[in-house]
């Protein structure tokens, strides 16, 4: 049996309520091992956010328990916030320059003086914030602010980082160097969890995936693991020669809709994406109903699916 | 710097030098003062108030830009963050009335200060900038909107400040509703421990209004701090 102390993260029948009534967490239980990241995926509202809010000592759990590398998350709060990092989804700024802001972290952390400003540096130069060092934070546009939201909290060393929903407002090219960023730092022992509402992210950096949905854990496994468990369904994807008209799309939904083992559609551009178990099957009804209509195909694709549709798969159904 | 510096010593000045005019000499705790030596101990009083609110906004300021989330999950406990924020109200307190003092030595230097009387303005300006930014925390804890907040704030502001005995003494023929509030403000038991310390000497009664200061004080700290270990974040 795997002692607590191996984890970074525990969580068991974790329950918070707001009001009573209704669990925004019901019922949740996962684990992270340590220098392992763990993604937790859902729609909004799920309860990733509350459920990092539980977790890092912002919101008492209603039941349950949890605890941060062994310590117990009611007895040891105090003790739990000296080894974390947070990256929160909401913008926290005070009114100072971004240098200012990596100061103030090193000073609140107690990071010596020389270490703090040699880490400030080599963060600005790795977020691309250096010509930006003498703004203040209120003149940063959206994504420039969360660069300094995730760097400044690296001048601080941490056993378990959170992050909810780090990469938003970033552009792609950032995006990509902040995960692979997080990559290394998890090579060297760092434990992460995260959460965010881009797939394409969770299945690129996360060695695990939590799904959930209304508080509750409705899948897990390595991103290889779900697409297989969820891998029955496949993904047709038509391209027409002309971007669909809305009348053109109302045909197309009714068609499809006809079609048998179909669980979803989405009519995108040029792009007729359905989902289901037997598309191949229906496809010759599907290409029929089409011509009918005048749609010419210019390409048709059958793909296995991806994170995005084992997402709608476990969750949207 | 204007809502803690500017507005008191307009008041000081302007009211004080402009009211003198038409408020003669009168006879207060059996000594005979002019007007802006009676007002001077008010507005060096009312500077723990502002301190206190000064101190509330402060909370408030970090809700508003997310950095009462982020400090709650820093390397401290909620009581630090509480701390915290009663001391830059201390300070300011302090500072404040400082100024207030140097100011008020200018326009009129009949003050009776002596050390031990001192003692009891420097005790009631720390403790009345605890007792009121615990007020405005307490507040903040309990409204859920920043316009609410400052809605109350003003209420407050004249409410406490000008149902004191900051700005004209308390007597028989006060309005009987102003006579009750005024009576259970903090700010005049503050006031007249400052005022007693400054131009009538520390008396049984002066003691007894640092003891009251100190309970209420008490009270609202304790409220306070179990209010915010148990705050829900997020607004």
């Amino acid at each position: 049996m795997s002692d607590p102390q191996d984890y970074a993260i525990t969580v068991e029948n974790l329950v918070k309520s707001y009001d009573g009534v209704k669990n925004a967490v019901d019922g949740l239980s996962f684990q992270v091992k340590s220098g392992e990241i763990y993604g937790l995926l859902g729609r909004n509202g799920a309860g990733k956010s509350t459920t990092i809010k539980v977790l890092t000592t912002l919101m008492h759990p209603s039941s349950g328990s949890a605890s941060i590398c062994g310590l117990d998350l009611r007895r040891k709060a105090n003790h739990i916030r000296r080894m974390i990092g947070v990256v929160q989804q909401e913008e926290s700024f005070d009114f100072t320059t971004v240098e200012r802001n990596f100061s103030i972290y090193g000073m609140l952390w107690e990071v010596p003086r020389s270490i703090a400003e040699k880490r400030t540096e080599e963060l600005m130069e790795l977020f691309n914030l250096k010509e930006l060092r003498k703004k203040r934070s209120f003149e940063l546009s959206g994504g420039q602010k969360k660069r300094l939201q995730v760097a400044r909290e690296f001048v601080h060393d941490m056993k378990v980082l959170f992050l909810d929903e780090p990469t938003s407002g970033m552009d792609p090219i950032m995006r990509r160097e902040v995960l692979d960023f997080f990559r290394e730092k998890a090579k060297e022992g760092l434990s992460i969890l995260f959460t965010t509402q881009i797939l394409e992210e969770a299945d690129r950096l996360c060695d695990r995936i939590g799904i959930m949905d209304a508080g509750r854990l409705v899948a897990e496994g390595t991103a290889s693991e779900l697409k297989n468990r969820f891998g029955s369904m496949k993904k047709l994807v038509l391209t027409v020669s002309d971007e669909i008209a809305d009348g053109a799309a109302s045909n197309v939904r009714e068609i499809v809709s006809r079609a048998n083992g179909i669980e979803h559609l989405t009519i995108d551009g040029r792009n007729i994406i359905v989902l289901g178990n037997n598309v191949s099957r229906s496809l010759p009804s599907i290409l029929s109903g089409l011509s009918s209509i005048q749609l010419e195909i210019d390409q048709i694709n059958l793909e296995s699916p991806s994170l995005d549709d084992v997402f709608y798969e476990v969750v949207a159904k | 710097m204007f809502f803690m510096l500017g507005i008191p010593a307009f008041y000081l000045l302007v009211m004080g030098l402009m009211l003198q005019v038409i408020i003669p000499n009168f006879t207060y705790n059996g000594v005979s003062t002019s007007y802006i030596t009676f007002l001077a101990p008010g507005i060096v009083g009312m500077q723990a108030f502002t301190a206190g609110s000064i101190g509330g906004s402060m909370l408030w300021a970090d809700r508003r830009w997310g950095m009462f989330e982020q400090l709650l999950v820093g390397p401290f406990r909620r009581s630090d963050y509480l701390m915290g924020i009663m001391l830059v109200a201390v300070f300011f307190s302090l500072a404040g009335s400082a100024i207030m003092l140097v100011l008020a030595y200018f326009i009129s230097p009949y003050f009776n200060i002596t050390v031990f009387s001192s003692l009891f303005m420097v005790f009631s300006l720390i403790v009345g900038a605890i007792l009121f930014t615990s007020m405005f925390l307490i507040i903040s804890v309990l409204v859920r909107s920043m316009q609410a907040y400052n809605t109350i704030t003003i209420l407050l502001f004249f409410l406490i400040d000008f149902a004191s005995t900051a700005f004209y003494p308390i007597s028989s023929s006060t309005p009987i509703a102003l006579r009750w509030i005024s009576s259970v403000n903090p700010l005049t038991l503050i006031v007249n421990i400052v005022r007693d310390s400054m131009v009538y000497g520390v008396s049984g009664t002066t003691y007894i209004s640092s003891l009251v200061v100190l309970l209420v004080t008490m009270v609202l700290f304790v409220v306070s701090l179990k209010l915010y270990r148990n705050v829900r974040t997020g607004i």
